[in-house]
């Protein structure tokens, strides 16, 4: 992808209003906006032709947001982050367990939310930033392999599909094999958050993280969690 | 119904003991009424037969007695023989008066053995008996006159075995009474406890339901008696998940559709206040005006639905083990606060906090003291040796607060004497501080300082280290 052309971003959005209004304030951003007005509609916009972020609000007729991620995530790990107007913490939650990488509330304020879309597309771009360099390392753990700088891994030489956040998340564990990190030290590292970042985020992320490198998910050995503190990769 | 002083005034204390206690005393009272009650009679019964059948027996005794020695003396024997040869059992004793002259069969006996009215009755011509005592120990006498030989004939009995048969009834009686009552309190304690189980059980069932386990029911079916209380509770607790539901869902679509046209406002206000430079001088006014609006109708919605929410009881608290003093100081710069001085103790001061919540108690403090207390002046984190308290204090340099309003300070719309506003302008900021605090276990109050200012102490269970 060249520098000059606009990162694309769909935006799922039932109300006439916001959609209108985050289409003029992410332009403002820099971004080619593309709408749909359903979930339905994004699903076929996204098996037409990929974007770079999708920004899905969870309450949407027919079709719903939580739907809309699982539906992409079974072939896509395009960056999602959604946006929810209610107030209790099931709905983040369900939506980050969905597959979504980040979410906002309503109402947002625009600079924090291009905040957000701006970590999750670095990330992205990150392991094409030097492909196939000299130092690429295999880290194997029992039947797990994994090439941090070819962004893959693999179990009993079958590929595991991570999302980009995901992968980071393993990798920043795993470069601190052995030590604890706090949620606010992952929240950092890996979303670009300070201090008051959610801490749910990371929960949330390593429970689906080991459901895809764990042997026993209910049970872990390599991400295990220390109480009170935080998560520790054992090597 | 209490005194000045707090304590229950003296005609409740019956009353405020506790159930249990009073099963068991009733019991213990109710069972010797009864076995009191059976006592007392079969006493008073078994003492009426044994005494009269007594008498009985012994008068007739004395009437052979006395027949004997009419017929002695008749067959001109000397009174002292005659008396000699009446076969009296160690307990009686025979006095004669013959002509004025005493005799007795014993030493001890005479005159002073019969008492005066039955002489009297005696000398009248009746036969007479009565209980009496003899040397201070209960007797019987049996009096008569025999004309035949003009003798006043007096025999008494000496009833030491039959008062000692009825003091024996009576301790056995008495006995059965304490045993009655002991047995009874414990069958009371036993019954109390049978009974309240259910009432235990129910009790622990709305703790739960209290605690918020809506899903707890108790289990019907068991005992009809107890249905009507176990369908009650149960309904009671349906009822009350359904308001939960209800206001919960209210809340929800409240947020959800007053926060929809927020988003739109908030978004395009961001868009005009990128192209503000391109607006006239006037539409530029006209734009701050709505932006200063647009965020102050934001901020009174969020704070809205925080009270509905903590009001319908859904309000969801995310704790997480925190250095409340970190906490504090990483806090304090963005919310207006970077200037105050900020004091804390050498140790950590853990405790479980929602970091959001806490944000928000720390940002309406500072922007309280911004507002009403002449600017903020000092932060100070504090917790004792144990760390089982953590207490964060916000104090101002503005002119304090009057002890009549230091309560009404944390109540929705509060405005003070002045009419002044709080920081949302709307009065919601210390209300939402107290809401907050409240959903941590902990407490929020005002005091005055050393100086002239407001010290606002937000108190918080710590984690003891």
């Amino acid at each position: 992808m060249m520098a000059d052309v606009a990162q694309s971003i769909l935006t799922v959005e039932d109300d006439d209003g916001i959609r209108a209004s985050l289409r003029m304030a992410l332009e403002d951003e820099g971004y080619a906006v593309e709408e749909a007005e359903s979930a339905e509609i994004a699903l076929g916009m996204l098996a037409d032709h990929a974007t770079d972020l999708i920004l899905v609000d969870l309450t949407l007729p027919g079709m719903s947001g939580f739907d809309l991620v699982r539906a992409v995530r079974q072939t896509s790990d395009v960056p999602i982050v959604i946006v929810t107007a209610r107030s209790d913490s099931h709905d983040v939650v369900a939506g980050l367990e969905a597959g979504a990488d980040d979410y906002v509330r309503k109402p947002f304020v625009v600079k924090e939310l291009a905040a957000r879309m701006r970590a999750l597309l670095r990330r992205v771009r990150e392991p094409a930033a030097d492909p196939g360099g000299p130092e690429v390392r295999v880290l194997r753990f029992g039947t797990l392999v994994i090439r941090p700088e070819a962004g893959t891994v693999h179990r009993n030489d079958r590929a595991v599909a991570l999302t980009r956040t995901e992968f980071q998340l393993l990798c920043e564990l795993i470069d601190n094999a052995g030590i604890v990190l706090s949620r606010e030290q992952l929240l950092e590292r890996v979303w670009g958050y300070d201090y008051f970042g959610d801490g749910r985020l990371v929960d949330a992320h390593v429970r689906r993280l080991r459901t895809k490198v764990e042997l026993d998910p209910s049970d872990p050995a390599l991400i295990v969690t220390v109480r009170g503190l935080g998560y520790k990769f054992d090597a | 119904m209490r005194d000045a002083r707090g304590a229950p005034r003296s005609p409740l204390k019956w009353r405020s003991r506790s159930l249990r206690w009073r099963v068991t005393a009733a019991f213990a009272l109710g069972s010797l009424a009864i076995v009191g009650l059976l006592g007392v009679t079969t006493y008073l019964i078994a003492e009426h037969y044994l005494v009269r059948q007594r008498e009985e027996s012994l008068t007739r005794q004395a009437f052979v007695d006395a027949r004997v020695l009419r017929d002695e003396i008749q067959r001109r024997k000397g009174v002292t023989d005659a008396l000699g040869a009446l076969d009296l059992g160690a307990r009686s004793n025979v006095v004669l008066s013959i002509d004025g002259e005493w005799y007795g069969t014993s030493v001890s006996s005479g005159q002073s053995s019969v008492p005066l009215n039955v002489r009297r009755a005696v000398a009248a011509g009746r036969a007479v008996r009565q209980r009496t005592e003899v040397d201070g120990r209960p007797a019987f006498v049996v009096a008569l006159p025999l004309p035949a030989i003009d003798t006043q004939y007096y025999e008494t009995f000496a009833l030491i075995e039959l008062d000692r048969t009825l003091g024996i009834l009576r301790s056995a009686l008495a006995a059965s009474g304490l045993l009655a009552i002991v047995v009874g309190g414990v069958l009371g304690w036993w019954m109390g406890r049978r009974v309240l189980r259910p009432v235990g059980d129910a009790a622990l069932a709305a703790e739960r339901v209290a605690s918020g386990d809506l899903d707890t029911r108790m289990i019907t079916g068991q005992d009809p008696d107890l249905d009507s209380l176990a369908t009650s509770f149960n309904h009671m607790v349906d009822a009350v998940e359904r308001r939960i539901e209800r206001e919960s869902r209210f809340v929800a679509d409240v947020s959800h559709e007053l926060r929809t046209p927020l988003t739109t406002l908030t978004t395009t206000t961001e868009i005009m206040r990128a192209r503000r430079a391109e607006m006239s001088p006037k539409a530029a006014r006209a734009f701050d005006l709505l932006e200063t609006e647009v965020l102050r109708l934001h901020q009174l919605v969020e704070d809205l639905l925080e009270l509905g929410r903590a009001d319908a009881g859904v309000a969801d608290v995310q704790l997480e083990l925190v250095d409340v003093a970190v906490f504090v100081a990483l806090t304090m710069p963005s919310c207006g606060g970077a200037t105050a001085t900020f004091e804390a103790p050498e140790h950590p001061t853990y405790a479980h906090v929602d970091k959001r919540r806490l944000g928000r108690v720390l940002a309406n403090l500072v922007a309280n003291a911004e507002t009403h207390g002449g600017g903020l002046r000092r932060v100070v984190v504090s917790s004792g040796t144990d760390n089982s308290r953590v207490m964060i204090s916000v104090e101002d340099s503005g002119c304090g607060i009057d002890p009549s309003e230091r309560e009404a300070v944390f109540e929705r719309f509060f405005r003070g004497a002045g009419g002044r506003r709080t920081s949302t302008g709307a009065g919601l900021g210390l209300s939402l501080v107290a809401e907050h605090v409240q959903l941590h276990g902990g407490r929020v109050w005002v005091e005055g300082t050393e100086g002239s200012g407001a010290r606002f102490v937000v108190e918080l269970p710590g984690t003891p280290q």
